[in-house]
């Protein structure tokens, strides 16, 4: 008798499946892939838009961790899938530094994707041992009076705080001396230790140590003063007229997503980016939560990818 | 210093606290006796719960599972040879000897009581001392670096019981192996076959297969089916009087080590333990006993590692800088509360850093209880015979190979080093040098490369640093001390030849 059921289950499931896919997407798990460590930023990001949006789509939404190559194995792999919204990816300001940096790439960074949403975005700060420059200033008049003499700790070969540093000298005219850690803690520990004399980090590596009065903050890389540090001045207004560097967090899919998909996610995107929760978590995090059009998204990663490439070949950085 | 941590205590007392910290060593203690799953996979996992938790308690959880794994880690390696983290690659050398004579309980005693002991210590230092550690840890830079991890490459190479040579070689193979992936100071790609392989070969694939796998490969073609006279009554646990005088002072060299080594962020627990191992076999009076399941040899890096373990936090809690990837996570934690950690840590949030330490006391109190009883359990684990057991064992190699990076050639190189690690045992080399050379050698030229980054390509700086120069002058001591007793072994043989011939 039971045998018999179990033997008619698949039948019944092959029956009732189509009849519900036809109206209503999703009718499965869907899947947030990224391309980090966990534990790491993108996959905290992703965990917590995966819960939330678990319970607005009402089907399990499973966060999956494919690391590699500065997140280029998990774009490599979410490209080839099928564009049926069941996979998306979490993307970083990275997608769009990989762009610039690589020679070969196993995907398109912008033809290969549908841009769903930007998630949070967040600029970086520079700084400086405290009492040690007045002004960011101070610190471009010290670096072009004798270049060579200022040297900019950053978290790795490519990483986008390294090629800000890099973007910065070609603004200014500065000549600085960039010397790689392994992630932007150990810069940290070099600048207490005063082996270095510059950082440009996130809010989140630089606030402990700004708030402790170890650090002063000599300015900010978006081109308007950052909400939660109004005092901080940008780099904009001060030493580089038109210095605008930001990070994203973001989630895209599979170029071709059909359109009434692509609308039922975004939808669910904006509406947990609405939720105060989500809201606070994404700011302890360092980020402003914003979301976007796909097309805005698209327009602010090609934007990215022309910098960067002008900054990879301008100051002559190994392409991979 | 004293009083905040009795403030500290009262706070983990609280019954709910307790319960949290008890938890988190014992879900550590398990996930470290998995081999290949580390606390990274577990902290990340268990992630998403300390938005559930307030700050202390998630740190006091989080933090339990990371040293709880510590005290796991050694059990596989005893039992099975399967070092789950480099720092356990030193207690394979001499525990996995000890077990296969029958006396793995008694290993597993000692491991756990030079653990305890290590861990103590490492918790005392972190209480009276912590600002001082700081400050000398913020004082190794670049050249001081490199010149650490010269003296411990020359360490590496006593690690093993044949030839110097021999293990020199096979550091020399660690260090090739780890130029595998991006080059850390222009990002160029070396020897990347795959992509899969940019950032570098994984070391849990590497001490996975050249430890585990090529054992069960060796094992399977033996024709024994379990292990012989295994011993499991409470008077074979217990060393025995001598036995335990014999230990004290390694236990007590191996925590001093394991604590200066843990508080430098980025070397910790790897470095110290193999240090102490090079130091018991350097000032013991029987040397040649290192390898074939000498106690001293087993205590001095297993205190080492738990030592360090908890110095380890004193960067992490003074100064919001973490020492490691685990670390990093914790941190995550603390930041998600909306707690920034920094050098105001212990000024704004008093009861969380005494809380989080006192609660090191207590953890390690409750592991030393719970891994007493547990001993007999894990050494029954051996009566399963072979061909039940290991098969379990390589799916669970592959499965916490996988977790890592979610990497099917992860799992493929893993079996490969597998089969390079038995044919490397067929003819006399050992694999712990390679995986020495394999994690030093990245640290050595990174920093040697920053150095001449910083200071523009000038070597003087190595002698001109005070500690720089102090590492230096202890690497040509030890070159120097070796040559000379090579040459004073070489005369002796030479006379004894010529007294005989005449």
């Amino acid at each position: 008798m039971l045998r018999n059921l179990i033997a008619t289950l698949p039948l019944a499931i092959a029956l009732a499946v189509p009849a519900v896919a036809q109206d209503s997407f999703p009718d499965r798990s869907l899947r947030i892939v990224h391309g980090f460590g966990p534990g790491g930023n993108a996959d905290t990001v992703s965990r917590i838009m995966a819960e939330q949006m678990s319970q607005g789509l009402g089907e399990p939404v499973v966060v999956e961790s494919r690391p590699g190559a500065g997140g280029t194995v998990a774009s490599g792999y979410v490209a080839g899938e099928d564009p049926d919204g069941y996979t998306m990816q979490l993307l970083v300001g990275g997608h769009a530094v990989a762009a610039a940096l690589y020679n070969s790439l196993p995907f398109e960074p912008v033809d290969d994707y549908t841009f769903l949403s930007t998630i949070g975005q967040f600029p970086f700060f520079l700084a400086a041992r405290a009492g040690e420059y007045e002004s960011i200033d101070a610190l471009i008049e010290a670096a072009l009076a004798d270049p060579g003499s200022i040297v900019i700790g950053h978290s790795g070969v490519g990483s986008t705080q390294h090629l800000t540093g890099e973007l910065l000298g070609l603004e200014t005219g500065a000549e600085f001396i960039h010397v790689p850690y392994q992630g932007g803690a150990a810069a940290s520990t070099a600048l207490m230790g005063g082996e270095v004399d510059l950082i440009i980090d996130t809010g989140t590596v630089i606030r402990g140590q700004a708030d402790a009065g170890v650090y002063d903050v000599l300015a900010v890389t978006s081109a308007e003063r950052w909400p939660d540090s109004p005092d901080v001045p940008t780099l904009n207004e001060t030493v580089a007229e038109g210095f605008d560097v930001i990070s994203w967090t973001a989630l895209g899919a599979p170029a071709g997503l059909p359109e009434n998909v692509e609308a039922a996610l975004s939808a669910e995107i904006q509406r947990v980016l609405a939720m105060e929760d989500v809201q606070a978590q994404i700011a302890a995090l360092g980020a402003s939560p914003r979301g976007s059009t796909g097309a805005e998204l698209q327009a602010l990663i090609e934007r990215q990818i022309a910098v960067w490439t002008e900054v990879i070949d301008t100051a002559q950085i190994e392409r991979r | 210093m004293i009083d905040q941590f009795l403030m500290g205590l009262s706070v983990v007392m609280q019954p709910e606290i307790l319960i949290y910290a008890f938890a988190g060593v014992f879900i550590g203690q398990l996930i470290g006796v998995l081999p290949g799953i580390g606390a990274i996979t577990a902290i990340s996992l268990l992630l998403p719960v300390t938005f559930y938790l307030d700050a202390t308690t998630s740190m006091i959880m989080l933090a339990g599972i990371y040293y709880g794994s510590q005290y796991g880690g050694s059990i596989a390696s005893i039992l099975l040879n399967l070092p789950g983290t480099p720092s356990s690659v030193v207690t394979c050398l001499e525990g996995y000897p000890i077990a296969r004579d029958g006396r793995a309980g008694m290993a597993l005693f000692v491991a756990a009581f030079s653990s305890f002991v290590g861990g103590m210590i490492g918790v005392a230092i972190l209480v009276l001392a912590a600002i001082p550690m700081t400050s000398i840890a913020l004082r190794f830079g670049a050249p001081e670096y490199a010149m650490l991890v010269v003296l411990g490459l020359l360490a590496a190479s006593l690690v093993g019981t044949g030839s110097q040579l021999r293990s020199f070689a096979m550091v020399l193979v660690g260090i090739a192996l780890g130029l595998v992936g991006a080059d850390a100071t222009t990002g160029y790609y070396r020897f990347v076959a795959m992509p899969e392989l940019a950032d570098g070969i994984s070391l849990v694939s590497l001490a996975m297969g050249l430890f585990g796998v090529s054992e069960i490969i060796r094992n399977a073609s033996n024709r024994t089916r379990t292990m012989t006279n295994i011993s499991v009554t409470m008077r074979d646990i217990i060393p025995t009087r001598t036995e335990a005088r014999s230990l004290l002072g390694p236990i007590l060299r191996g925590s001093t080590i394991g604590s200066f080594f843990g508080a430098l962020p980025g070397t910790g627990a790897a470095i110290a333990s193999f240090m102490a191992y090079a130091t018991e076999k350097r000032v013991s009076r029987t040397p040649e006993k290192f390898g074939t399941g000498h106690l001293p040899g087993l205590s001095a890096p297993e205190s080492a590692n738990n030592a360090a373990s908890q110095t380890g936090f004193i960067p992490t809690l003074t100064l919001g800088i973490p020492g490691d990837a685990v670390m990093a996570l914790i941190i995550g934690a603390l930041i998600l509360n909306g707690i920034i950690p920094g050098p105001r840590l212990m000024v704004d949030q008093p009861l969380l850093f005494w809380g989080v330490i006192a609660s090191f006391f207590v953890g390690n109190v409750i592991l030393l209880l719970i891994n007493i009883p547990l001993i007999r359990l894990w050494v029954l684990l051996l009566r399963i015979p072979y061909q039940k057991l290991y098969p379990v064992i390589i799916v669970m190699i592959c499965v916490g190979v996988y977790s890592h990076r979610t990497s099917v050639t992860d799992v493929v190189l893993t079996l490969a080093f597998g089969i390079i690690g038995y044919l490397m045992k067929s003819y006399r080399f050992e694999p712990a040098p390679v995986l020495l050379g394999f994690v030093l050698g990245p640290l050595l030229e990174d920093n040697f490369r920053r150095t001449m980054l910083i200071y523009r390509g000038d070597f003087a700086i190595f002698i001109e640093r005070p500690i720089s120069a102090v590492l230096f002058a202890c690497t040509v001591a030890l070159i120097g001390f070796s040559i000379f007793s090579t040459i004073k072994t070489y005369r002796r043989n030479v006379q004894t030849r010529g007294a005989h011939e005449r």
